[in-house]
């Protein structure tokens, strides 16, 4: 490791609603591989946010070579040699190789783009780093893996002295993980300060040298690599708070009927032969790595993809479900995992959205009948305990949690008794997360139902009463709470089959 | 001013309603300056003649434009509507309330046809309306074999459905009929807009179809349905054209999709669909009726209107998205 070349102290950044970043504190070195690890909401890619000038901070410094600096848009950092290799590729599929590395700063001769010279220079660049790619492909016909190297070169053709690569594994094969860690390593050995945002804790031991670790918005500690072990780390990830209650035993009644079957659901590469059994009044937790299939399996089950094959049955009676439509008719609700896309109206008002899937209800002949609408709203609203100034309110103006209560009382109100709750406390505060477990807790205690998908171990084992753990597509394991350890869904999660 | 826009009337009909409406009035107070004439009764029906037609054509594209989509064949729809049931009625002797009812039905066919490709199909509802557009002005003219059709005149057997636009009293006295069919029209596609399911699942997929999709809604039907309003609403405008004007020619029409869009745009309702108001669509009706009747009164060239049109929506728009961009 070398002296450092990147400091950032005091970092702060508040939105409506969120205190995404409380003082956290990140220092990088020349020649050094420092991961930024927590778990998701933690606030890592806002943190680089701030960094690369897509968002300004509220507070801190962020010193880079030396000098103060703050960057006002990603091309200012970009020239100054920081850049971000993103887990969603930034790629145009139409264009050639060479064309996406040299967008915006094309060679010119005579007032035309020199193709030829931009092949070269990209042919030099792969060559720079042992990879083998015709810049002359076009870039959709490359696998995930090799546009993530395109990537790579197109960082270092901007003279980059800082790379953070954004969970750069995420959509990777082994094979294809080895080939960029051979190409980190060389990175290294050039004296570049790298940041390495993931959440496997596998790569972190094998690739890293020190570990910065946060949560919640907040700095947590720094860890040199090699002298700290896995539990170490998990530790400051997790934290000791959520870890006071952890489910010991699954509270589902013995005998409790079979609420919903699904039988070989095959849906695409991500899912594929998928079965299993939700009891009245249980939680089932899905968990595994991101990219396991999970959402895609709740997106088929509900009909909001389509699906190939498979049975599945409410109530013990088989039912058809093609659409949404379909599987609202069943009794089921789903919570997505991107609430502002796919779960609320936002520019609409709490009332609208509360009703937004049992209209037919509050109707008076043809016309919406308003009062009894907002009335259900509101009751809603103090069950839930939403905070909002009304339910004439619109839905865009309420905090994450609050919005996650709008969609809950939607599901509610039209009475679904089988709730799939996708990453159900994504992007909220803590406080509004142990809120949203408690309702899920009363929820099955009334009799309802819930799956619940999570990315978050110390959810999965805080409230689920069994655990389905999927990898790559397919289902690996399903696990009693009672038996259920941190160490034995990893090991699920992680078992390609 | 912050005063004003907090005041609880005010916000009721929105700041913005109001100053059109200012506008408007403006406008008016401007053109009778220029032009004494412009005070005169007769002016002031005039301009009222082109607002029915504009007025139907601005509400059914309201709807459209909620969903967040577009619909560019309105005004050849309604000429073809014209055309078509014009032609039965004055050279096949199909009796009145029968090709009063075809013109309607005209618009709702186009309605359908650009509702299903759009909502159904998933087509960009910006190509569709482009094609049935086209489809439209050719079928008006291949119809009635390129010929200009005058409707009758009220005097004429079969003239009384010009008392739907204007109503001229034993002693003389001319009534603006269209006005309060148009005023009732707007009252009743608000309340749909606003009050009836249909309204609130076309508002809500303006906004977020999918999110409403994933309610257990059917998006693909309501999508439609306000196409089909919008069609309806094309063949109605037909009846108030003819009712106006009595002569159709083939093959035009295109000019008054952009006034109907631009009034629209002008009272509120959003591009990117979500937010919409039928009473704001009338105001920019108004302005554009008013513009029009008031540039043909100074004498100036028709050409100008065009012009100012343009100029008033892009204002218009800029000051939406400002507002809107302060609120976030």
């Amino acid at each position: 490791m070398g002296e450092v070349i990147l400091t950032m102290k005091g970092i702060d950044k508040s939105f409506p609603g969120v205190h995404a970043l409380d003082h956290v504190d990140l220092e990088v070195r020349k020649g050094e591989v420092h991961a930024l690890m927590g778990e998701n909401g933690a606030g890592k890619s806002t943190l680089m946010k701030v960094l690369t000038g897509i968002y300004s901070k509220d507070e801190g410094t962020i010193t880079y070579e030396g000098r103060e600096i703050e960057f006002t848009n990603p091309r200012e950092a970009q020239d100054a040699g920081i850049v971000i290799v993103h887990q969603e590729l930034n790629m145009m599929g139409h264009l050639t190789v060479a064309q996406n590395i040299f967008i915006g700063r094309e060679p010119m001769k005579g007032g035309l783009i020199d193709d030829g010279k931009m092949n070269e220079e990209a042919r030099k660049l792969f060559g720079m780093l042992n990879i083998e790619i015709d810049p002359t492909e076009k870039m959709s016909r490359l696998t995930v893996g090799k546009q993530q190297m395109c990537e790579i070169a197109k960082a270092i053709s901007h003279d980059a002295k800082v790379i953070v690569f954004d969970e750069p594994s995420a959509a990777l094969t082994e094979a294809e993980i080895e080939e960029l860690f051979k190409i980190i390593r060389d990175l290294r050995a050039k004296e570049m300060g790298i940041v390495y945002i993931s959440h496997r804790m596998d790569e972190i031991k094998v690739i890293t040298d020190r570990v910065t670790v946060m949560r919640d918005g907040g700095y947590v500690g720094t860890l040199v690599t090699a002298e700290s072990t896995k539990d170490d780390i998990i530790n400051m990830m997790v934290g000791r708070v959520i870890y006071e209650d952890p489910k010991t035993q699954s509270t589902v009644k013995p005998g409790a009927p079979v609420v919903l079957k699904v039988e070989h659901l095959n849906a695409g590469k991500m899912v594929q032969d998928v079965s299993f059994e939700l009891h009245k009044g249980e939680i089932l937790g899905f968990s595994g790595l991101m990219g396991a299939g999970r959402t895609e399996t709740a997106r088929a089950l509900f009909g909001a993809d389509p699906k190939e094959s498979g049975e599945i049955y409410v109530n013990g009676e088989k039912v058809e479900i093609k659409t949404p439509m379909d599987a609202v008719k069943c009794g089921i609700g789903y919570l997505s995992e991107d609430r502002k896309r796919f779960g609320i109206v936002t520019a609409k008002t709490v009332a609208e959205n509360t009703t937004m899937a049992c209209l037919e209800e509050y109707m008076k002949g043809i016309f919406i009948d308003s009062r009894r609408e907002n009335e259900v709203a509101q009751k809603y609203v103090d069950d839930l305990k939403t905070k909002t100034p009304g339910v004439d309110q619109l839905v865009v103006n309420l905090s994450g949690g609050n919005q996650q209560k709008v969609v809950i009382a939607k599901w509610l109100a039209k009475n679904c008794d089988i709730l799939i709750f996708d990453e159900p406390t994504r992007g909220i505060d803590v406080g509004a997360k142990s809120e949203i477990y408690h309702l899920m807790n009363e929820l099955v205690a009334e009799g309802k139902s819930i799956i619940m998908i999570s990315s978050e171990m110390t959810e999965i084992l805080r409230m689920s009463d069994r655990i389905v753990v999927m990898c790559e597509g397919k289902k690996t394991g399903e696990i009693d709470i009672a038996e259920a350890t941190q160490e034995n869904i990893m090991h699920a999660a992680t078992l390609r089959k | 001013m912050d005063k004003i826009k907090n005041n609880a009337l005010v916000k009721k009909i929105g700041f913005n309603r109001l100053v059109l409406c200012c506008v408007l009035l403006l406008m008016y107070i401007v053109f009778a300056i220029l032009s004494p004439t412009f005070l005169s009764y007769n002016r002031i029906l005039s301009a009222l003649n082109y607002s029915y037609f504009l007025g139907f054509l601005a509400i059914g594209v309201t709807f459209v434009i909620a969903t967040g989509g577009i619909d560019f064949s309105i005004g050849p729809v309604m000429f073809a509507a014209a055309l078509i049931s014009g032609h039965l009625l004055t050279k096949s002797g199909v009796p009145l309330p029968v090709c009063l009812l075809v013109s309607v039905l005209v618009g709702v066919i186009y309605g359908v046809i650009n509702g299903y490709l759009v909502a159904y199909c998933g087509l960009p509802s910006f190509i569709t309306s482009m094609a049935s557009m086209q489809m439209a002005k050719g079928a008006g003219s291949v119809f009635t074999k390129t010929q200009t059709i005058s409707w009758p005149q009220a005097a004429e057997a079969s003239g009384w459905y010009r008392n739907l636009v204007k109503f001229r009293t034993a002693g003389g006295v001319q009534i603006p009929t269209g006005l309060i069919i148009l005023v009732i029209a707007m009252i009743i596609f608000s309340m749909i807009l606003t009050k009836t399911k249909a309204g609130r699942y076309i508002l809500c997929l303006g906004s977020n179809k999918e999110a409403v999709r994933l309610s257990g809604v059917n998006v693909k039907k309501w999508e439609m349905l306000a196409f089909v309003i919008c069609g309806m609403c094309a063949g109605i405008a037909a009846i108030f054209f003819v009712g106006a004007y009595t002569t159709i020619q083939p093959g035009l029409g295109d000019t008054f999709n952009n006034e109907a869009i631009a009034s629209c745009v002008m009272g509120g309702t959003s591009m990117s669909g979500g937010l919409a108001s039928i009473g704001g669509s009338f105001i920019g009706v108004m302005i554009i009726s008013l513009l029009q009747e008031g540039i043909l009164a100074m004498g100036i060239q028709k050409d100008w209107q065009y012009v100012i049109t343009g100029v008033i929506v892009l204002v218009a728009v800029t000051a939406d998205i400002r507002s809107r961009r302060r609120k976030n």
